[in-house]
Order: structure tokens, then sequence, then C-alpha cells
């Protein structure tokens, strides 16, 4: 007993040890990678890129499921979008609600005896229609295809331009958000076939006809948590793994591909459950499997805002659903795992995301348990557990500051000294209870896969502001 | 495996631990400190670049005329910033009258020189800045400096010298751009090098032409790609050759070209392309065949209307549909060409276009003309039930939640 408690205990020593270490390079990658990012910024100037003829133009795909509350104030607030050639896909998907007549209404619609063929299976496509008043919008009718994933390939297959960028009708693009990544993507076309943005809480911000109009913190402790997530999650995780070119998820709120791969791979695999992470993953696949050389890439500054959930149980199916969708890909891709053919998707990409966050609340459940057990039962010093415990915190929360640090030296979109002082208080009590509460959501979203269920659960919506919206529903998706 | 809990070690890993945990505190100490001193930092810098601002904007004529001598703003590093980007943006609005005090204001203060050696000189992002810099100046004797800049073993430092030549907007900095892009030694992204010859060439297209005959490869699609954007019906009989071209990429822009030029000539050439082998070249001749006011385009149209590529046909009844005088001999010819394809392409156009209740009415008057107004109203109806089945389907479940 003894013995298999000393092993457990030098395992997940270990275990922690590589995990902190891991995140430590990829917080000190990203601070280069930013500052390189801000340098090269200054010598382009986007208006450039604006009036360009040679600017390609982009397919904009918005799935909407029962979104009649804000699907006008999303078209309008996308065909505002600063891009000379932009296509505005709005993809009905089979919804129970006013939301084509809406469209119809606003923007009188027609229909359009446009060929669609449909290169990407989706479920049936009911009829194609064109704005009589706006040249750029064409709504595709779709019966439900029961995912966000089903919907988008049926608005690839109605996309005509060689980027496509897929966004959730219940996000919010900053104006130059398309420019910001199209600049990158343009550094080298031929290499980049992909470019993600970085994701922000909406939560708290005012928010007027569809547009941002003022950036806040959040006032609850769970949606403050969520923004230091996300800060840690996209300004230090994704630039760091973007820089060794192993990008491993392109957030399903804002993405941009190029349109003929997305295609050559069938679209987005149409009842995966994090449909994002899969298509990313089946991306390096086919690519490695070609022996072609490519980035897939993340710009930091394009940004993205969408809803947080701002309640517990709301949270809880959130993160069960991101672990049930991890497994779901990894699964399917397992015969990848380490070996050379697949390059950096077999032998790094996947062997992480299979060790440091799937296993990783199962490890650590178990490192808690063990380390306690040892602890009474003498195998490890009381003192020796505290410390491990004390290191545990403070080295968590140092990365936590990292990510506030990155933001502050970079985009500073929370500018008083009070948010900030306030974001910098919640490093500290991130770890306790919240990171827990996390672990047993991620692990009830392992047993729900196991157990066969991947029923898709609503997310309660709050609503955002006085100015905001009054409502939000929540379509699959959206990691 | 057991070496952080074996108790015998247990004391030195403790150790370890004890100082790991002293190192992340002194780190989380350190990242708030330098955050706080960060902020603290830059609010005071934006006051004082403020107050600079508002100073030197008072006597900003002096400055351009020079009677206030450039040393007491030119020796002090951040007054020399701020002259440096206003200058600069100054030059970017200025008319022809304007720039050449502002050059001239460049030159006599020496900031034209110290950029110019910064950009032979410095390294790293130093140097590109001093390029982009440069580039704004729109001088000549920015070119020289630019060019060599283009022969840089960086690809970023390469891609700042292109951008800096692209924007001084002279035909000298083209004649550089094309001279490396020739020689096979210009590896940077394409899109960079069409911007910066397209800013270059925006006045004197002509000067692209002798590249494109000697040029062969990607370099002539980029080339031809340039010219059709700035082409002029000056340019005339050499567009017409492009159009032959063995490069399907070429022709493409040969298409575009001419409707760019908007010249008559194009016509025939553009009648040949809209049946060229790829769809992409069809697509560039009807674009350029609709925004040619010639009667002759309608056959060439309507030839495309019944491509096989969505595109082309779409694009094509698009320009039918536009023709407002010749709607109803255009339905006659699509109902001709007994593809429904194309006849719903046509339809869904003036639908969307809001040419249908015209082109009925005209229909209606005319004796002869039962058969077509029939296959008319026909089509607009099945497109029309089409739609309202659609918003009833989803009213009704709207209305059954």
């Amino acid at each position: 007993m003894r013995r298999l408690l000393q092993l457990s205990n030098d395992t997940l020593f270990i275990y922690y040890l590589s995990s902190n270490f891991i995140y430590l390079i990829l917080l000190i990658t990203a601070i280069f990678r930013n500052n390189w990012h801000q340098h090269r910024l200054t010598g382009l100037r986007l208006e450039r890129l604006k009036s360009s003829p040679f600017t390609p133009p982009i397919s904009l795909i918005v799935p909407a499921h029962n979104e009649e509350k804000c699907i006008i104030d999303s078209v309008r607030s996308l065909l505002k979008l600063d891009y000379p050639a932009l296509e505005l896909v709005i993809v009905n998907d089979g919804s129970n609600d006013h939301t084509l007549s809406e469209l119809q209404h606003e923007f009188q619609l027609r229909t359009a005896s446009l060929l669609y063929i449909p290169q990407i299976a989706s479920a049936r496509v009911r009829a194609l229609y064109r704005s009589a008043v706006e040249p750029r919008l064409l709504v595709v009718d779709k019966d439900s295809g029961g995912s966000k994933a089903d919907a988008v390939n049926a608005g690839i297959n109605a996309a005509g331009s060689p980027y496509l960028c897929v966004i959730d009708a219940d996000s919010i693009l900053e104006p130059d958000a398309l420019l910001r990544i199209m600049a990158v993507v343009l550094s080298d076309p031929q290499k980049i076939v992909a470019a993600g943005g970085i994701v922000r809480i909406l939560n708290g911000c005012e928010v007027s006809e569809g547009r941002l109009c003022r950036v806040r913190l959040p006032q609850r402790n769970l949606e403050i948590m969520q923004v230091i997530e996300y800060l840690r999650a996209f300004l230090i995780g994704r630039e760091g793994w973007a820089y060794f070119n192993a990008l491993p998820i392109i957030s399903g709120a804002f993405g941009v591909f190029r349109t003929d791969l997305v295609r050559q791979i069938g679209g987005y695999r149409r009842h995966a459950i994090g449909e994002d992470f899969d298509l990313v993953v089946r991306m390096h696949r086919y690519l490695q499997e070609q022996r072609r050389e490519y980035q897939i890439n993340f710009v930091p500054d394009p940004t993205c805002w969408t809803e947080a959930p701002a309640d517990l149980r709301s949270l809880a199916r959130q993160r069960a659903r991101w672990h049930k969708g991890l497994l779901d890909t990894l699964w399917p891709n397992r015969d990848t795992l380490a070996r050379s053919r697949y390059g950096r998707l077999g032998c790094l990409i996947l062997p992480y995301m299979w060790i440091f966050e799937f296993f990783a609340p199962v490890i650590e459940l178990a490192g808690y348990s063990t380390i306690l057990a040892a602890a009474i039962l003498g195998v490890l010093g009381r003192q020796f557990l505290i410390l491990f415990l004390l290191f545990g915190y403070a080295f968590a929360t140092l990365i936590s500051i990292g990510s506030v640090l990155l933001e502050e030296m970079t985009y500073r979109r929370y500018s008083s000294w009070r948010e900030v002082a306030r974001l910098l208080l919640f490093c500290l009590f991130e770890h306790f209870p919240y990171r827990q509460m996390t672990l047993l959501w991620r692990l009830q979203g392992i047993w729900q896969y196991l157990r066969g269920d991947l029923v898709w659960r609503e997310m309660k919506r709050s609503g955002l502001s006085d100015t905001a919206r009054a409502s939000f529903q929540a379509h699959p998706g959206g990691r | 495996m057991d070496f952080a809990f074996n108790p015998g070690q247990e004391f030195a890993t403790a150790r370890l631990i004890l100082k790991a945990i002293l190192l992340s505190l002194l780190g989380i100490f350190h990242l708030i400190a330098f955050i706080a001193a960060r902020r603290w930092h830059r609010a005071r810098y934006f006051r004082k670049l403020s107050e600079r601002t508002l100073a030197l904007r008072s006597q900003w004529n002096g400055i351009i005329d020079g009677t206030v001598c450039p040393r007491t703003w030119r020796l002090n590093r951040l007054d020399c910033e701020l002259v440096e980007a206003m200058l600069l943006d100054s030059m970017e609005a200025a008319n022809a009258e304007q720039l050449p005090g502002l050059l001239a204001c460049l030159r006599s203060s020496g900031l034209l020189d110290l950029r110019i050696h910064q950009a032979r000189s410095a390294v790293g992002w130093r140097q590109r800045s001093a390029l982009v810099a440069l580039g704004r100046t729109r001088a000549l004797e920015a070119v020289a400096a630019l060019n060599e800049a283009l022969d840089s073993p960086a690809t970023e430092t390469r891609i700042a010298a292109a951008r800096g030549l692209g924007r001084t907007g002279l035909p000298q900095a083209a004649v550089a751009i094309l001279d490396h892009l020739l020689s096979g030694g210009l590896p940077i992204p394409e899109y960079t090098v069409k911007n910066g010859l397209a800013n270059c060439c925006r006045h004197s297209p002509q000067t692209l032409l002798p590249y494109l005959k000697d040029a062969d490869g990607p370099a002539r699609t980029i080339v031809a790609r340039v010219l059709a954007e700035l082409a002029t019906p000056a340019l005339g009989e050499d567009l017409i050759v492009l159009a032959t071209d063995g490069d399907a990429e070429v022709r493409a822009s040969a298409a575009r070209a001419m409707g760019a030029s908007q010249a008559s000539f194009a016509l025939p050439e553009l009648s040949v392309l809209v049946r060229d082998q790829e769809w992409f070249v069809r697509l560039r001749a009807v674009v350029a065949l609709s925004s040619i006011q010639e009667p002759g385009r309608i056959r060439p149209l309507l030839h495309a209307l019944c491509d096989s590529n969505r595109h082309v046909r779409q694009r094509a009844a698009c320009a039918l549909s536009q023709m407002g005088s010749h709607l109803e001999q255009i339905l006659y010819q699509v109902v001709d060409t007994q593809d429904s394809y194309a006849l719903q392409a046509f339809v869904s156009e003036l639908e969307r276009t809001g040419a249908t209740e015209r082109l009925l009415e005209v229909l209606h008057k005319s004796g002869d003309s039962a058969a077509a107004a029939q296959i008319l109203l026909q089509a607009i109806a099945n497109s029309r039930k089409e739609l309202s089945k659609s918003v009833e389907l989803s009213a009704a479940a709207a209305g059954g939640r």
C-alpha cells in the first residue's frame, strides 16, 4: 500500500512539474511572440489592406438556430465590418421561431436559383435566398441537422470565396477583426491555411445594435474567473502553441480557413461534439498525410466577443461538453499517436491533449486522494504536503498573472486601474474552489461520454446589459 | 521513481520545493510591480506626449518653413519623433502643392538622411521601421536605400522594403521591384508585391508592359494581375495580345484589364474569353462584359448564362437583368436556350433587382408575347412559392411552440 502510494505521488509530482514547465515555456514564448506581433503591426496599415484590390474575398458563415431576437442586429453589425470583399452567408438551421421571416422582412429576401452543390454532407437545404437591398447577403434555409457543424457545412457549400470565416450569431466581431486576421494570413497565403483570433468575454460590456460600445469587466465572480481563464488560454496557450506551429484548436466562435482545404477534408464532422477542435485536428492530419508544408496560426488582436455562462449550471454543462468534445475527437484520431508520419500532430499535439488535457482531471483527482492518504498514513510528511500544495498554488497564480501582464502589455482592453486590480485579485482566488469545480465538471463530461450521453443541453444566457440584446439563444458550439 | 516522496530524500525535495515557492512568489511580486510601474510610466508618457504635441503644433508653420530652427526640436528624441510622425501624416494627406514644402523640411532638418542611414545600417525592427518611414516620405532619394533592402536575408526586412517602395508611389520604385521580381530574387508574399506595384504604377501602367513581355512563371502572373487593375484604353493592342496567352491567370487578368479600360475594342476578345476552358477566365470575362456599355455584349452574356459554373451564370444573369431597355428581347432569347438553370438564374436576378414588374408590364403591352409572359410568370410563381412555404413552415413551428 505504502509502495503504491509512493509510486502514485511520484507520478503526480512529475506530472505536475511537467505541466507547469510546459506552461512556463508557453508563457515565455507568448511574451516574445506578442511583442513581435506588436512590432509587425506598426509597419502595417490596415486601411491599405482595406483599399487594396488584391485583398481576397471572405465568406462569413453564420449558423443561426432560433435567433429571432438578435439575428437582425447581428447581420447589420457583420455587414458593417471593415472588409473590402465580404459575402455574408446566414444559415437558418431549421429554426422554429421567426428567424427566417425576420430576415425576409428586413432584407427583402428573394429566392435565388443558384445551383447548390452539396459537396459536403448536411441536412436538406430547402432554399437559397438573396437580398434585394444587400447584394452581399445570402441566406441558406435548411432542415435542422441537430448540430452547428451541419449548419456550417451547408454554408460552406454555398460559399463562393477562397476564404471562409465561421462565427456564432450571438458573438460580436470588432470592426477591423477580419482585416487584422487576414493581414497575417496574407503574409504567407501559401502556407497559412487557417488562423484563429482571440475570443473574449462579453459579459459586463455595453452593446448596442450588435456593436460593442464599451468594454468592462463583468460583475459576477464566476464570470471574472472565466475572463482570466480565457486570457490564459488564448494569450498564453494558443499564442505559445502557434509559435511551435502546433495549434490544436481554433475557436468555433471566430476562425478563418481556406475554403478549398475545408472542402477537401469534408467540412465539419456533422455529429462532432467539439466540432472546432475536430476540424483543426483533421486539417493537421490531412496536411501531414499529404506531406504539405503548412501553418495554422493564431492572431492575438482580432477580437471576437462572446457571452460566457453566468450561472454554475450552464458553466458545468459547457465544461462537461468541452471535455466530451475533447474525447470525441481524440478517440477517432488515436491511430496517429506517436507516429512520425503524422509529425507534430502525432508526436506533440495529440500526446499533449491526451496527457495534459484529457487525463488532467482524472490525474488531479487521483493526486488529491493519494497525497491526502499518504499524509494521513504518514508516507508523506504534512509539512511536505503543505509545501507541495503551496507551490502548486503559487505557480498557477504566477501563470495567471502572466496572462494579465500580456493583456496589459499588448491590447489593454481593461483600461482602468480598478479593473486591472480586480483581475489581479481574482488571479489569487482562482485556484480554490473554482479549479476543483471545473475538475468535477470535466469528470462529469468523461462519464457522460462513456455512458453515450451526447445530448446537447441548452445553456441559459442572461442578456448582456441594459443596452444589449434582450436575450440570447445558444447554438451548439461556441468554444 | 520514488525520489520525491522517499522519506530519506524528502528533506532535500522539500528544500527544492521551498525554493520553487519562493521563486514563484518573487515572480508574482515582480509581475504585479511591473504591471503597476508600466501603467504609471505610460500615463506619464502620454501626458508628456500630449504637452509636446500641443507645443509643436503651435509652432508648426515655423517648423515647416524653417523659421523655427531645427536644432530646437531635432536633438530632443521625443520632439523629433513627434515632428517626424506629424510630417509623414501630413505628407500622406498632402496635395501636389503642399508636398514640396513638407519634403524640404524633412531634407533640411536631416530627418531624411537619418532614416536613409538607419535603413542601411540598422538591423531588426529599427531598420524595418526606417524602411516604412522612408516609403512614406515619397522622396526619390529613398528609393536606392529601399532597393538595397530588397536583398536583405531577413524576410520581414524585404517585406518592409517592398512596402516602403510601394508607399513612395514612384515609377522608379516600381522598376526596383520589377527588376528584383524578374531576376527571381524577391521571395516575399505576392500580396505585398502586387500592392507595391499597383501603388507605384497607378499613373503609368505602361511601365509594366515591357516587364510582362520578358517575365515568365509566377512573376508573369503577378505583373499581369497588377496590369489588370490599372489598365487604361491607351494600352490597346497590348491587352489583346494577352487575351490569347497560354497562362490562364494572364488571360483572366487580360479580361479584367479590358473591363477596367472600358474599351470598345475589347468586345470581340471578351466574346472569345467567355468560352475559355477555365471557369475563372470566363467569370472575369463576364464581369468585364457587364461593365462595357455595348449592345453586342448580349450574345456572349447569353452564352455565359448557360455556363456550367454557377458563379459565371449568376454574374451573367446579373449583367443581363440590368439591361433595362432590352429585357423583353433578352427574355425571349433566354427562353430559346431551353436551359432551365439559365432561366431560373435570370428570373431570380430580375426578382432581386425588382425588374420583374416592369418586364411584365412590357410583356402585357406587346400582343405576341403571351408564351414568354406565361413562362416568366410561372418561374416567378415557383420561386415565390418556395419562399412563402419556408416562411410559413417556420412561422407555423414558431406558433406551435
